[in-house]
């Protein structure tokens, strides 16, 4: 490894150095309420499948029929969401994803 | 008080107690309005359909012409069903990769034979039928099925309007933390990120079908709305309640209107049916009948003072084909 002479490494480096420091601590605040925010929206999409396939977990549901409909628009997410909600297999015997 | 008041009425139902003659009662007010000059709908939404025997012929899941005016149809839910799962698998195979077919496939059939699928199927038939019926035809008469499931069918669309409402709400929640998220993105992509692009991408496909849920939703509340708008319009629909001057039809009939003002489903009149023939000598154990009727003809009286009401006597054969129905119309006094 070939060492820079030190005092060559004086006030330019030093200025980028504190940009970046800076730019990273940016990020890090912007990257929080992002994280939050989203962690908020999926809470809510978790709702809503839990809402839409309650009636595969055994939760009476009223409209599970005409929810039906929805399925093929949400299929995608399923395995996500039940992954996320603790399960590695999906919980439904007859729904298998995975 | 001893007549029908059905003026514009152009969605009525028949409903009662089993056996009492709804079939009997829709089919020959279906007849005589048909008479009349109006284009009338008679729809079957009884599972065990006697319209079709009624006529001395065979209506099916189809419109059917009976008499000039006249058309019928007998709701079969299992077809409706039938229909609505061809629907959502055309839409699955533009949604989804083909390799997960065959699991959505198996949740299609299982909703197939789910114990609520026909009711709700049904549900769907009716509203639909609501709202085209009454722009093909004059009126639309339902004969219902006995008194609970009819009750159900009509408090349904209340309840589903509710569901729809809320999954909407969610979705609207879920959108605009969607939109916050993208804003605080946005400043970043700007400063760089050659990741971007994919992002942007799949955002575009989930967009579409973000959009197609909310669709999908917003459809359902309308049609769910509307027909709650319609059964509740005392100038569009009416409710004519058919017993026979027994007990237990006395004792159902004065549940059921408390339950339809519940649910504040207008109320036109009631159908006496099957009262002893007042001109006529009828030996001592009918005039024993006759004694027991008129206290019962009295606790109708007493028990829906405020309902207009018509009398359909006993007939000396029973009711069948257009002829015998057009006999028993001249009872059912309408003013249209």
């Amino acid at each position: 490894m070939i060492h820079k002479p030190r005092e060559k490494r004086s006030l330019v480096d030093w200025r980028e150095r504190l940009t970046r420091g800076g730019e990273l601590l940016h990020e890090f605040y912007r990257g929080r309420h992002r994280g939050a925010l989203a962690r908020e929206r999926r809470q809510e999409d978790d709702l809503f499948m839990l809402l839409v396939f309650s009636e595969m977990m055994g939760i009476e549901n009223p409209s599970s029929y005409y929810t039906l409909e929805l399925l093929p628009l949400l299929y995608e997410g399923f395995h996500e969401w039940h992954i996320r909600m603790g399960m590695d297999h999906s919980p439904l015997e007859h729904f298998r994803c995975c | 008080m001893n007549s029908l008041p059905l003026e514009g009425h152009s969605i009525l139902f028949v409903g009662g107690k089993g056996g009492v003659g709804k079939s009997t009662t829709a089919a020959s007010l279906a007849v005589h309005l048909a008479d009349s000059g109006e284009q009338i709908l008679l729809v079957s939404t009884d599972p065990a359909h006697s319209l079709g025997d009624l006529f001395g012929t065979s209506i099916g899941d189809r419109k059917r012409e009976i008499i000039p005016g006249l058309h019928a149809l007998e709701i079969d839910p299992g077809q409706e069903v039938e229909r609505y799962l061809a629907r959502v698998k055309k839409s699955m195979r533009h949604y989804v990769q083909p390799a997960m077919y065959s699991e959505i496939e198996r949740q299609i059939e299982l909703t197939r034979h789910s114990p609520g699928s026909e009711e709700a199927a049904l549900m769907d038939r009716v509203t639909t039928l609501m709202e085209e019926g009454t722009t093909s035809h004059d009126r639309i008469i339902f004969d219902t099925a006995p008194t609970g499931h009819t009750l159900r069918l009509l408090a349904l669309p209340e309840i589903m309007a509710a569901w729809t409402t809320g999954l909407l709400k969610s979705r609207d929640r879920s959108a605009s933390l969607g939109k916050a998220v993208d804003r605080l993105r946005g400043r970043e992509k700007a400063s760089g990120d050659e990741l971007a692009w994919f992002d942007d991408v799949k955002e575009k496909v989930t967009d579409e079908r973000t959009q197609k849920i909310q669709e999908v939703l917003l459809e359902r509340r309308r049609r769910f709305s509307r027909a709650r708008r319609l059964l509740l319009d005392p100038e569009t629909t009416a409710f004519i309640l058919v017993l026979i001057p027994e007990k237990l039809p006395i004792l159902e009939s004065e549940k059921t209107l408390k339950v339809l003002k519940q649910h504040k489903v207008p109320v036109a009149g009631m159908v006496v049916n099957r009262t002893l023939p007042n001109n006529q000598a009828l030996g001592e154990f009918l005039e024993s009948r006759r004694s027991q009727e008129a206290e019962y003809l009295q606790q109708i009286e007493k028990a829906f003072p405020k309902l207009p009401r018509v009398q359909i006597p006993l007939l000396s054969r029973d009711v069948q084909g257009i002829n015998a129905l057009r006999e028993v119309a001249q009872h059912l006094l309408i003013d249209r």
